[in-house]
């Protein structure tokens, strides 16, 4: 090889050594400093300035003062005997943290790998902070769970709030799909999966249900399912935050119950019935498109002779015998319809979607169990009866006409003796 | 007539001197620019770092020639301060091996270039 390019390639190596961003040093047993780089003396000379960097013990005494002690008490020929050690230093009015190794690289040479870790540090601390600030969410919030899923929907790790929330334990929940917070019905129809899919088209979706505690127990919650982007943009998951709207949910409840039935029999009031009514008009006409040969009907029913009921037994006992009339009615409905007190002691049943022969034998099912009740009074009990009209909408009808033929029946019926149901035509 | 190193009127003379007149000189010259950036190395620096001028000029000397004066003692204080006439004892890694130099940073207010002086000194007696 020639002079001229031995030359040429030692300056490079020189070049080279001169901007390598970690400090490099090689020292003897006695800290006799044989080679270090510039960033050495970058790092170094801020700590002694004035200093000479001719000896490694002198040079990190600031960082390390037992470093000679150290090094002579490693017996090894070669091996690591500081590793990443991160040591505090200010100068300039500013706190500096380096991270030193020492290498024993052969007998009696060793080398200090040196590192500014400043800027390291600080983001480890801000991370840690920042950790510690959403444990200190996640374990003392109240009335809310708030949880990390994966792409799949899987929970990643437990926290206090799950606890709180649901009784959930962490076995009960890490990587299982949080499909099993909601009711077991949701969990089929894979509602997990859809609020997923929804979020990571628009970032966030809220939603409101039912979730189910570990022990079985439901709570009305509001849940919002956020996407988390990585840093290079792509989503790595979610988080989940679902609060407790128990309290809500019930309020509601009580107040929409406030709001639609009547206080005294708790069936629907009027107002409600017209609305109910109407809906059933409207989904029906939706129905006639898809070519459903159902129709909406209704009965009008009459509790009968019942200001002789008032008369004889108090008025106490006209409310029992409404309350009881609700009552049977309520038991023989079920989901077939709704029962609204439409004033009195008529009541007007809205069967949404029936025909002539099954609303025929809802109002004799009727009949025949407001007959059978007994309803107590004093020591005894007195017995009651009640007339029916039924109407099921055709062609051209609108809610008052379908009422209008179902009371026609309904006078029909108590002319023809009450006890009995008649058929609108 | 050159000037010696710690000349008080050094600094005039240089922005006179000419190429080869700072090659004549015992002591190492870097002429920087206002932001740091190498116009001028002389034979003497050349001969203690082991780069050639080549190898130096038009690159940034605080942190792509000279990387361990990048601190609050030399390359900040040329950055923060207007003007500089100051004297401090330093190490140059020249060759990786530690050299203990002295180092006269000056500035001029206002005006183009920068010099960095540095002259070999005999180490302190622990």
């Amino acid at each position: 090889m020639s002079t001229e390019l031995m030359e040429t390639q030692l300056e490079e190596l020189t070049g080279f050594l001169y901007v390598v961003p970690v400090g490099l040093m090689t020292f003897t047993m006695d800290g006799t400093v044989r080679l270090a780089n510039p960033l050495v003396a970058q790092l170094l000379m801020p700590l002694t300035p004035g200093g000479d960097l001719l000896n490694a013990y002198v040079a990190l005494a600031p960082l390390m003062p037992d470093l000679a002690r150290r090094v002579h008490d490693f017996s090894a020929t070669y091996g690591v005997l500081v590793d990443h050690q991160r040591c505090t230093a200010v100068f300039d009015r500013r706190q500096a943290v380096l991270s030193i190794t020492v290498h024993r690289i052969h007998g009696g040479v060793n080398l200090a790998v040196i590192e500014d870790v400043t800027r390291l540090v600080e983001q480890e601390r801000r991370l840690y902070g920042d950790q510690q600030r959403f444990q200190a969410i996640f374990d003392n919030v109240r009335d809310y769970a708030i949880y990390i899923v994966d792409l799949q929907g899987k929970v990643e790790e437990w926290n206090q709030s799950l606890q709180r929330f649901g009784g959930w334990r962490p076995e009960d929940v890490v990587g299982r799909p949080f499909g099993i917070f909601f009711s077991p019905a949701e969990q089929d129809a894979a509602r997990g999966t859809t609020l997923l899919a929804n979020a990571q088209q628009t970032g966030s979706v809220e939603t409101e249900g039912w979730q189910i505690r570990r022990d079985g127990a439901r709570i009305w919650t509001n849940s919002v399912v956020t996407a988390l982007p990585d840093s290079d943009g792509s989503i790595r998951g979610f988080v989940v935050v679902s609060r407790d709207m128990s309290r809500r949910k019930t309020m509601e409840d009580e107040l929409r119950r406030l709001a639609t039935t009547d206080p005294l029999t708790g069936a629907f009031n009027r107002r409600h019935g017209q609305a109910t009514l109407a809906d059933a008009f409207q989904a029906n006409a939706q129905r006639a498109v898809d070519g459903n040969a159902e129709q909406p009907g209704v009965l009008t029913l009459d509790i009968d002779h019942f200001k002789a009921i008032n008369d004889r037994h108090g008025h106490d006992a006209g409310d029992a015998a409404l309350c009881a009339t609700v009552d049977a009615c309520h038991s023989v409905l079920g989901e077939r319809g709704s029962l609204v007190r439409w004033g009195g002691e008529e009541f007007l049943i809205i069967l949404p979607s029936t025909c002539p022969s099954a609303a025929t034998e809802a109002a004799e099912d009727l009949r025949a169990a407001i007959a059978d009740v007994r309803v107590p009074v004093g020591d005894g009990a007195f017995r009651m009866t009640a007339s029916i009209g039924v109407a099921v909408a055709g062609c051209g009808d609108n809610p008052e006409s379908l009422i209008r033929r179902a009371d026609t029946a309904l006078y029909a019926a108590k002319h023809g003796g009450r006890n009995r149901v008649v058929v609108g035509n | 007539m050159a000037p010696a190193f710690s000349d008080t009127a050094c600094i005039a003379w240089l922005e006179e001197a000419s190429a080869e007149a700072l090659d004549a000189l015992a002591y190492g010259v870097i002429v920087m620019t206002s932001d740091g950036v190498v116009v001028g190395y002389n034979r003497a620096e050349a001969d203690l770092s082991g780069l050639a001028p080549a190898r130096v000029i038009g690159r940034h000397f605080f942190t792509a020639v000279a990387p361990c004066t990048n601190n609050y003692i030399v390359a900040q204080r040329f950055e923060l301060e207007p003007e500089l006439d100051v004297t401090v004892d330093y190490v140059f890694t020249l060759r990786m091996a530690p050299k203990p130099v002295r180092l006269r940073l000056l500035k001029r207010l206002g005006a183009p270039r920068m010099y960095l002086l540095v002259e070999r000194r005999q180490p302190h007696v622990d």
